[in-house]
């Protein structure tokens, strides 16, 4: 009787732990690559790979948004005309008589319609030094990217989390990221369509 | 590299900064030079021990030079076999032995030599690693006159190499395509290409059938949409399962590659890839010498030669350094995402944890690490 008792014992610890051995295979340790994603960034403590050199001559700035702290490209010294006070003595109003010489007549904007956006919808034009929100707050030009998620508020949780946008220099930290100046022009957002970089003729031959 | 724990004969040529075994000197005609030095090697005892720690499985414990000569075969390969390595070996010794050859040539028909027998590169120790990296690179340097930097670097630890691919930004400019070419030299008389940009119909989802891959007209073209595939690196590489000779393999960083001077252009690996990942060099890969990128990895873009295959590496000579793969870099329109899958702040794991991603045929089961998404 005792020893029936036992056997039972001892068959089921035996099938426990095959069902345990049964999930492991002997090469592939896991079901799927997101639960070794998940097992083996447990314990992530950061490589000794760096892609800062990658970053090279750019001038970064670091912002934080939310949960992402990242570097940007600094604005102000890449625009070739700031600071735009050296022309814009007066507040734009003043400026528009015969007296001052024309400029920015080679901006055209292709940016939303007329009943949604002009250029003071932007810039201030009293302080043409810096950006408007869409309540009057000043908006520095170095973080312009503030100016654009007022709308463009997918885009901009896709770029804070890196869906969105490029990498500048390497995959490996420290992030550096474009901001949306670096790619869409302000006053003409969209992208051009263009022809392929490429034609593979070999590919026609082969495939005649 | 040092002799002591090599696994392979070595011809020992004669020339001036290694040790002369004196076999040149003896005058001998036929292929005895070296032979004082082949047993010394042969019955070192760190090279059994060296040849079990190198294994990786019950058939795999052979090391370079039992791998060459330790197998059942028949009389016809081994025939075959041993022609071509006496061939080599005549050559080599035809060479030392010579009055005329310049200590340059002799530089040279060592180098082949030692390349003909140096073993899988899965296999090999860092030492070896570094060995036969610099023998190719003063290879090259014998015969163009050029120097490439080449690397062995192996994978990082708590590094898995991952992708993510959004096709609602791509626009089928095929600036990847182009960066790609150039970075990983590729034969350009066959215009080969690892990656391929699919324009296919709205509407009609991913249908293969009916898509285009080398269109040439303005691009994006009204009612299409661009998605890109390449190699997916899989974690359950089929390629991998199906090589005869192991000339190919995942890596630790996720990475899978081809040893160029292990592969048998078998086409195995061709045939079981079920994303069109791989290609062949059908002839002897040129590119114009101006054109070539010196910035080298044996695993990675070096020069190939006839009859191999070779594949998207994720740029390893890049990637492995920190830098993003050409392909990323040179897309315009950010479509293509690159990183670090282990680094919960990485990128690539947010795209994965915040856009609804998905694979190419997911159902196979060989576990693509190249997710596409939609904004």
């Amino acid at each position: 009787m005792m020893n029936r008792y036992n056997l039972k014992y001892i068959v089921s610890a035996f099938i426990m732990v095959l069902g345990l051995a049964s999930c492991k295979h002997h090469e592939d340790e896991y079901h799927s690559i997101t639960d070794k994603i998940e097992a083996e960034g447990k314990n992530y403590q950061g490589t000794s790979i760096s892609s800062e050199a990658y970053i090279g001559d750019i001038k970064t700035i670091e912002i934080t948004e939310g949960a992402h702290t990242f570097l940007i490209p600094e604005r102000k010294s890449q625009i070739k005309s700031y600071a735009c006070t050296e022309c814009h003595i007066k507040p734009l109003a003043k400026m528009q008589n015969k007296d001052f010489k024309k400029a920015h007549w080679d901006i055209k904007i292709e940016h939303a319609n007329e009943n949604t956006m002009n250029c003071i919808t932007c810039h201030n034009g009293s302080n043409m030094d810096e950006l408007t929100s869409l309540t009057g707050k000043s908006i520095d030009f170095n973080k312009s990217y503030n100016l654009c998620n007022q709308c463009h508020t997918k885009q901009f949780q896709d770029w804070k989390g890196g869906a969105h946008g490029k990498r500048i220099g390497g995959w490996a930290p420290p992030r550096a990221s474009m901001t949306c100046v670096n790619c869409h022009n302000p006053h003409d957002p969209h992208f051009e369509s263009r022809w392929p970089a490429r034609f593979n003729t070999q590919k026609v031959k082969e495939r005649e | 590299m040092s002799n002591n724990n090599k696994k392979w004969f070595s011809l020992n040529l004669g020339r001036k900064e290694k040790e002369s075994s004196g076999a040149c000197g003896c005058g001998k005609t036929s292929g005895g030079c070296g032979a004082a030095s082949q047993s010394d090697q042969m019955t070192d005892a760190a090279f059994a021990e060296a040849a079990i720690h190198a294994s990786i499985g019950e058939e795999k414990n052979k090391d370079g030079f039992e791998q060459v000569f330790d197998v059942k075969m028949d009389r016809r390969t081994a025939f075959k076999k041993l022609t071509a390595s006496l061939l080599i070996g005549a050559g080599a010794v035809s060479t030392s032995c010579s009055v005329i050859g310049g200590d340059e040539s002799k530089e040279k028909a060592q180098i082949d030599w030692e390349e003909q027998f140096k073993g899988n590169y899965k296999l090999m120790t860092d030492e070896e690693k570094n060995g036969t990296v610099d023998r190719l690179v003063r290879s090259y340097q014998l015969r163009t006159g050029k120097t490439i930097s080449m690397s062995s670097k192996n994978a990082e630890e708590d590094v898995l190499f991952g992708y993510a691919f959004n096709i609602s930004k791509c626009q089928g400019y095929m600036d990847c395509v182009n960066a790609c070419v150039e970075e990983n030299n590729q034969d350009r008389n066959s215009e080969m290409q690892y990656i391929r940009i699919h324009e296919m119909k709205d509407g009609k989802g991913f249908n293969f059938n009916e898509a285009d891959d080398n269109y040439y007209h303005e691009v994006p073209a009204e009612g299409h949409f661009y998605m890109g595939t390449q190699c997916f690196h899989c974690d359950n590489p089929p390629c991998v399962e199906v090589c005869p000779v192991q000339a190919t393999w995942r890596e630790d960083d996720g990475l899978v590659v081809v040893d160029y001077d292990w592969c048998v252009g078998c086409r195995y690996c061709m045939a079981a890839c079920p994303y069109d990942g791989r290609r062949f060099n059908w002839s002897k890969p040129e590119v114009p010498e101006a054109e070539i990128n010196k910035n080298q990895h044996y695993l990675g873009n070096r020069m190939r030669k006839k009859g191999v295959m070779e594949k998207c590496t994720f740029c390893v000579q890049r990637s492995r350094a920190g830098k993003n793969p050409a392909c990323v870099e040179a897309c315009p329109t950010g479509a293509r995402i690159f990183g670090n899958l282990l680094d919960p702040d990485s990128t690539i794991r947010w795209v994965l944890e915040n856009k609804k991603v998905f694979r190419l045929k997911e159902d196979l089961g060989t576990e693509p690490k190249f997710w596409y998404f939609m904004d």
